[in-house]
């Protein structure tokens, strides 16, 4: 780095974790600079691991993680500039979204007023006022995602961990969540976003940190790992009410290879997913009743690792 | 492709300035979430309602008629106030809901939320245990006053107006309060170090005391009870024999008193290490994953 770069807002050096005999993260070595970052790789791959470390969660094995210049784990310093939305749902029982969020403001050391201004702007921000007042336990997965980033959002942190943010979202809240994520990068707030899916992390930003098997594959542009994954077959799972009709419209497409179709779920193998996404995406914007949900299930990002592993062994 | 921007994030929607990240704000936020979350459980008017028993007990006694055996208010009352709210109703609502405590951030696993946000883990489990405090101190004083009312209607020898009876009433809110905290920070304490507290707590509290104030010599010394009894307005020396009846026969152990200030010391550091222990088992945990929580 020369001393004209910007300051890593994130740092590990020899970073391991394990957890018994399983290790989760296995000598990682990695710079993060400020900006909309993705860690991908397999699930199983320690990006949760390693966010769970740069919050301090964990304690590192070995090694050492720094965040915003400092190391994580009870430092108040670094905790009250972060925010994290984590991959499960972590609800209180009887509250309400608005609820939530509020409470947690309190806990960053704000006044009952200015948290309750601040949980007000952040459901604001994620579009959810009309429903903060009900009970999470009634929201969608959708809502409970945006409800979980608002809480990550109310204080602008100037570092943002967003675990999985995606998962479960119907194609329309993804697309929300894509524009969110990188008008929060926009505003010059570092998002450290994981995801198996590199489609996903494709729309919003072009850094991406590679991990398999706890250990850092890969780091740089998208576009790199773009080439590799292209040579791959890649299987695209749909939900949806006219299983047989998207079927038939995808069968002639070029680069679709095969077209299955089991009860309600429509399986795509493609050489193109980035057609086959904006088509889907296309689809569930004109009619939601042709696409519920788009799920990338196949094993394409690990046959990529496996190829880069064996080419970084020689 | 999103820039790499190095620039100040912009303040959006929050004031730096508006943050008072001082302890007592902390202090009072974990307050009163806990508060709020302890009275909104069923379990809670559960707890309640189950606390308001023993002031049936003279109300009962007074309605169906009364023999010549019958207690005086006083000893009725102090009674009641002893065995039943003392050693029975403070450990158990220090059971139903300290444990929960944190046990259920664990469960839940919103512990994570508490530990990313730059509250000090002492400050949260303080305010936590105050709110535990806030919520079943009151119902116990009512109840004890309700009981103390129930006993001085048709009966000599109690009544409320009469300073001694008040003062013996207000020693006992006092023990009873005492040991309203000290269950609750040691219920509290095994909710944060252990994944099932109220099965433990039952036996320590009902089981481990019971035993240990059976066992000759000095065992008892290593029980709470041991301490609380010490701040019973009794007189010691009327404690120092303890008689035990067997199949064999009857037995007497003799019984080492504590002082009312040694035992209320002992007391104190207790709900210290106790909270302490909490607040350190949080810094040094990790409840990051599935399998972690609560082991």
């Amino acid at each position: 780095m020369n001393e004209h770069s910007p300051k890593p807002v994130i740092e590990a050096r020899c970073l391991s974790k394990w957890f018994g005999e399983v290790v989760a993260l296995n000598n990682l070595t990695v710079s993060i600079e400020p900006g909309v970052t993705g860690v991908l790789g397999p699930n199983g791959a320690g990006k949760s691991t390693f966010i769970k470390l740069a919050l301090g969660l964990y304690a590192p094995s070995r090694g050492e993680i720094r965040v915003l210049g400092e190391p994580p784990r009870n430092n108040y310093r670094v905790l009250s500039r972060i925010g994290w939305c984590p991959e499960v749902d972590h609800f209180y029982d009887h509250i309400s979204g608005f609820e939530f969020v509020y409470w947690l403001c309190r806990y960053w050391g704000m006044s009952p007023r200015a948290a309750e201004t601040a949980a007000e702007r952040a459901c604001e921000m994620v579009r959810i006022t009309d429903r903060m007042d009900d009970p999470v336990d009634e929201y969608s997965k959708g809502m409970r995602q945006r409800i979980k980033i608002a809480q990550a959002l109310a204080l602008s942190p100037e570092l943002i961990f967003l675990d999985e943010p995606m998962n479960g979202l119907d194609p329309r809240s993804r697309e929300e969540m894509y524009a969110l994520i990188r008008e929060l990068g926009n505003r010059g707030i570092s998002v450290l976003v994981s995801s198996h899916i590199l489609y996903e992390i494709e729309r919003i930003t072009d850094n991406v940190v590679l991990l398999i098997g706890g250990a850092l594959i890969a780091q740089g542009r998208v576009r790199e790992i773009r080439e590799l994954i292209d040579r791959y077959p890649h299987t695209i799972q749909v939900l949806s009410d006219q299983p047989a009709l998207l079927a038939k419209r995808f069968a002639g497409e070029p680069g679709v290879f095969a077209v299955e179709t089991k009860g309600s779920a429509v399986t795509i193998r493609t050489l193109t997913p980035d057609s086959c996404y904006d088509a889907l995406n296309a689809l569930a914007a004109e009619s939601p009743d042709w696409v519920r949900s788009i799920e990338c299930v196949d094993n394409n990002l690990q046959a990529v690792f496996d190829y880069l592993t064996r080419k970084n062994a020689l | 492709m999103s820039p790499n921007n190095t620039a100040e994030p912009d303040i959006l929607w929050a004031q730096r300035g508006a943050i008072q990240p001082g302890l007592l704000q902390q202090f009072r936020a974990s307050v009163a979430h806990a508060f709020i979350i302890m009275t909104r459980r069923r379990r809670f008017a559960l707890a309640a309602a189950l606390t308001f028993l023993p002031a049936l007990v003279p109300i009962m006694e007074s309605f169906f008629g009364r023999s010549v055996y019958a207690l005086m208010a006083s000893e009725l009352f102090t009674r009641l106030a002893e065995k039943l709210y003392i050693d029975l109703l403070s450990p158990l609502l220090g059971l139903f809901f300290a444990t929960m405590l944190i046990a259920e951030d664990v469960e839940l696993r919103t512990i994570n939320y508490i530990l990313t946000r730059p509250i000090r883990r002492g400050i949260w489990v303080l305010g936590r245990f105050t709110a535990f405090l806030l919520a079943a101190a009151p119902i116990l004083l009512v109840s004890l006053a309700i009981t103390a009312v129930a006993c001085s209607v048709e009966r000599q020898g109690f009544v409320l107006s009469n300073f001694n009876d008040l003062k013996l009433f207000i020693h006992y809110v006092a023990v009873q309060t005492i040991a309203l905290a000290v269950y609750g920070a040691f219920s509290l304490f095994l909710g944060a170090l252990t994944k099932r507290p109220i099965v433990y707590g039952v036996l320590l509290i009902y089981g481990w005391q019971r035993v240990a104030a059976f066992v000759p010599g000095v065992v008892d010394f290593l029980t709470i009870q041991k301490y609380i009894d010490g701040l019973k307005p009794v007189l010691a020396t009327q404690r120092n024999l303890v008689e035990i009846q067997t199949a064999l026969g009857t037995f007497q152990r003799e019984v080492f008193a504590v002082g009312a200030v040694k035992a209320l010391v002992v007391l104190l550091v207790l709900i210290s290490l106790f909270l302490g222990a909490s607040a350190l088992s949080l810094r040094t945990r990790e409840f990051g994953g599935d399998k972690t929580a609560g082991s």
